[in-house]
């Protein structure tokens, strides 16, 4: 195996890393924090240099493109409740406050572009929130602690995990199964806790603190709130919570990964108990050494 | 109205945008960046008129009266030339220039054609550094500040920009003299500049690399540095940037023949500080008191700027842009005066020129320093 260290802004790196390349997995993203254009930078502008790269080298056979559940507006789904892969994408996610939604959702637009354009091929993964030892964030969709308390905003939703190991072999899969360019999948893990389940077992077993549940209807009241005041202050509080976010993040959603199961003949190696504990292990061990 | 243009979509590109779009009378007319998707991405989400991907392009379409330099320091100078070579007023973002005769240069063009310069010294025109400059102005100090401290500190983490930073060894940032440093600390060296008053101020920098950054394998980023900054026998100031002190301040003091202030950027407050002291124990129970109400004086200024809907983060952005434009249509002063933006060009070239030194009496430069400890 050759290890290449380079940066994917610099097409030089990138003709580097794809010659003579038939499979590419396309891991690299910018989350960008709060900034639109460096996350748009890290995710965009480096997918198109990729692509660009690829069509030099002309040997491709796939590329595999991680992109993200974040893409996806969660508004007028064909199956209601259920998310899965004919779910609309977020349409205007420059209004959608997240930074990393917007570059993800440009980044797959690319991936489709180029694909159609120049005919690359493609298969687009999706995960859910990846968890795993190493993370110690709790997911947005359970809720926020950024005004001094936590706010749980999931209630009984169910939060779309994905174990990192899981995901991975998913991933690989999509890389490796023949038949399926041009398909997207969505990677998520069986036996989903709800929001409430995962914060019960999160305080039990990392640490203890003091949550303030805010009903649906309500987080949805004030995040209307919110982007109309954000709205009418021409930006003094930021657009971060917002009706789209709200959808995206907080209404009740089930989620299905009978595509992937079906056509890659994936299966979540490591089931939901494990994967949680294992998670919740690693959360102890990082507070331990911090 | 005023076609404004924006050269440079990066992070602070969407700061201008948003502070600009907030002002009535003009409107941003292109938006470039030699990076077509770059260019896009903002036209795509501000509302501007149309975007380009080379600067002469859209000087010749787009014809703005003002354009917003917001490209990395290195290409400031060449970019401001082309701007004011087909008559554009130019508001470049901070630093300036990457040394003071790029800065002396740019000045003396614009000078030259009757057009208008500012930098993006931004903090200086926050509510409470615009009520700190009234107060000097009506001779709160006495006859002349005797002494400044500038902090400017920033807190290292390992994700975003800094992230960046120390994960590639060819940032942009690390070609620029003063690396890191150079794109930082102007804004700390402004607010001395701005009350020095002679032009050749003798500097003493001491700089090193914390060892935070070296136990990460970093050896030329400088992440503390406190300067010494002093003019004949009458005024002084210390400069001290750090990333590892807490908290991580942003402050300035000023000390006159009469009072003192100061300002804290980050809690928006400015606190006088009545030069003449009180007799015996009044001294320890009046002061307390009185700067306790200042304080609580500063907290309803604020919440009533928040409530007025004029507390933005970048507040300080759209009152030194709205100034400028004011000084454009008005032929008036402009709101940073060129000595100062030497000035400050000047102070920070003596500071990388020693940081960057060996020194001459056997001591090790900062780089030279780290070098030593990643051997050890």
């Amino acid at each position: 195996m050759a290890i290449l260290k380079g940066n994917l802004q610099s097409f030089a790196d990138c003709l580097d890393a794809t010659a003579n390349v038939t499979l590419i997995y396309h891991l690299a993203a910018g989350a960008g924090e709060k900034s639109f254009p460096d996350a748009f930078m890290n995710s965009v502008v480096t997918t198109r240099n990729l692509l660009e790269a690829t069509l030099v080298s002309g040997c491709l056979k796939r590329f595999v493109n991680v992109s993200s559940f974040a893409v996806y507006t969660n508004q007028r789904k064909l199956h209601w409740r259920q998310l899965d892969e004919e779910s609309p994408m977020e349409s205007h996610p420059e209004q959608r406050g997240d930074a990393y939604c917007f570059a993800k959702v440009k980044q797959d637009a690319m991936v489709l572009e180029y694909s159609r354009q120049r005919g690359v091929p493609y298969v687009i993964v999706r995960p859910g929130y990846v968890i795993g030892p190493g993370k110690t964030k709790i997911s947005g969709r359970v809720g926020i602690d950024s005004f001094g308390v936590f706010l749980h905003l999931g209630g009984q939703n169910r939060i779309p995990f994905v174990y990192v190991d899981n995901c991975a072999d998913a991933v690989v899969l999509a890389g490796m199964m023949p038949g399926v360019n041009g398909e997207v999948f969505n990677i998520v893990d069986d036996d989903l806790p709800t929001s409430r389940q995962f914060l019960r077992l999160y305080k039990k077993k990392v640490r203890r603190f003091h949550s303030f549940y805010i009903p649906h209807i309500i987080s949805y009241f004030l995040c209307y709130l919110w982007e109309s005041y954000s709205r009418w202050s021409e930006g003094q509080l930021p657009p971060v919570f917002n009706r789209k976010e709200w959808h995206s993040a907080w209404k009740k959603t089930s989620y299905s990964n009978e595509k992937i199961k079906m056509r890659l003949g994936w299966r979540p190696r490591v089931p939901m108990e494990e994967a949680l504990d294992r998670y919740f292990k690693g959360c102890c061990q990082r507070r331990e050494s911090a | 109205m005023l076609k404004v243009g924006i050269v440079g979509c990066g992070k602070i590109a969407d700061a201008h945008v948003s502070q600009i779009q907030r002002i009535k009378s003009c409107k941003i007319c292109g938006v470039c960046d030699q990076e077509p998707l770059m260019a896009g991405q903002l036209f795509e989400r501000a509302v501007v008129e149309r975007c380009f991907d080379d600067v002469r392009e859209m000087l010749r379409q787009a014809k703005p009266d003002v354009i917003h330099i917001t490209t990395p320091p290195q290409s400031h100078f060449e970019i401001g030339k082309i701007c004011l070579e087909s008559g554009c007023h130019i508001y470049v973002e901070k630093p300036f220039t990457v040394n003071e005769d790029d800065a002396r240069a740019l000045i003396s063009m614009a000078t030259e054609r009757g057009l208008k310069i500012t930098v993006g010294h931004d903090e200086q025109f926050c509510h409470a550094a615009r009520r700190m400059r009234e107060l000097v102005r009506t001779g709160y100090l006495g006859d002349r500040a005797v002494h400044m401290e500038s902090y400017y500190c920033y807190e290292l983490d390992s994700s975003g920009y800094t992230g960046a930073l120390l994960g590639d060894k060819n940032h942009w940032v690390r070609a620029l003299p003063g690396r890191w440093l150079h794109n930082i600390i102007s804004h700390g060296i402004a607010r001395i500049a701005e009350f020095m008053k002679d032009d050749f101020p003798s500097v003493t920098a001491h700089g090193y690399v914390s060892p935070l950054l070296r136990s990460m394998g970093e050896k030329e980023i400088v992440d503390e540095l406190r300067v010494i900054i002093s003019e004949g026998q009458c005024t002084s100031a210390y400069f001290t940037f750090s990333s590892q002190m807490r908290p991580a301040i942003r402050q300035f003091r000023i000390y006159g023949s009469a009072n003192g202030m100061i300002l804290d950027q980050d809690q928006e407050t400015l606190i006088m500080l009545r030069g003449e002291k009180y007799k015996s124990y009044l001294e320890k129970f009046v002061p307390p008191v009185l700067i306790a109400k200042q304080y609580i004086h500063n907290l309803c200024l604020n919440v009533r700027s928040f409530g007025a809907n004029d507390f933005h983060m970048k507040s300080g952005m759209k009152y030194l842009t709205e100034s400028f434009y004011k000084s454009i249509k008005d032929e008036a002063a402009v709101p940073i005066p060129y000595r100062e933006i030497i000035l400050t060009a000047k102070i920070m070239d003596d500071i990388f020129q020693q940081l960057n030194t060996p020194r001459s009496d056997g001591r090790v430069s900062p780089t030279q320093f780290a070098e030593s400890k990643m051997r050890v």
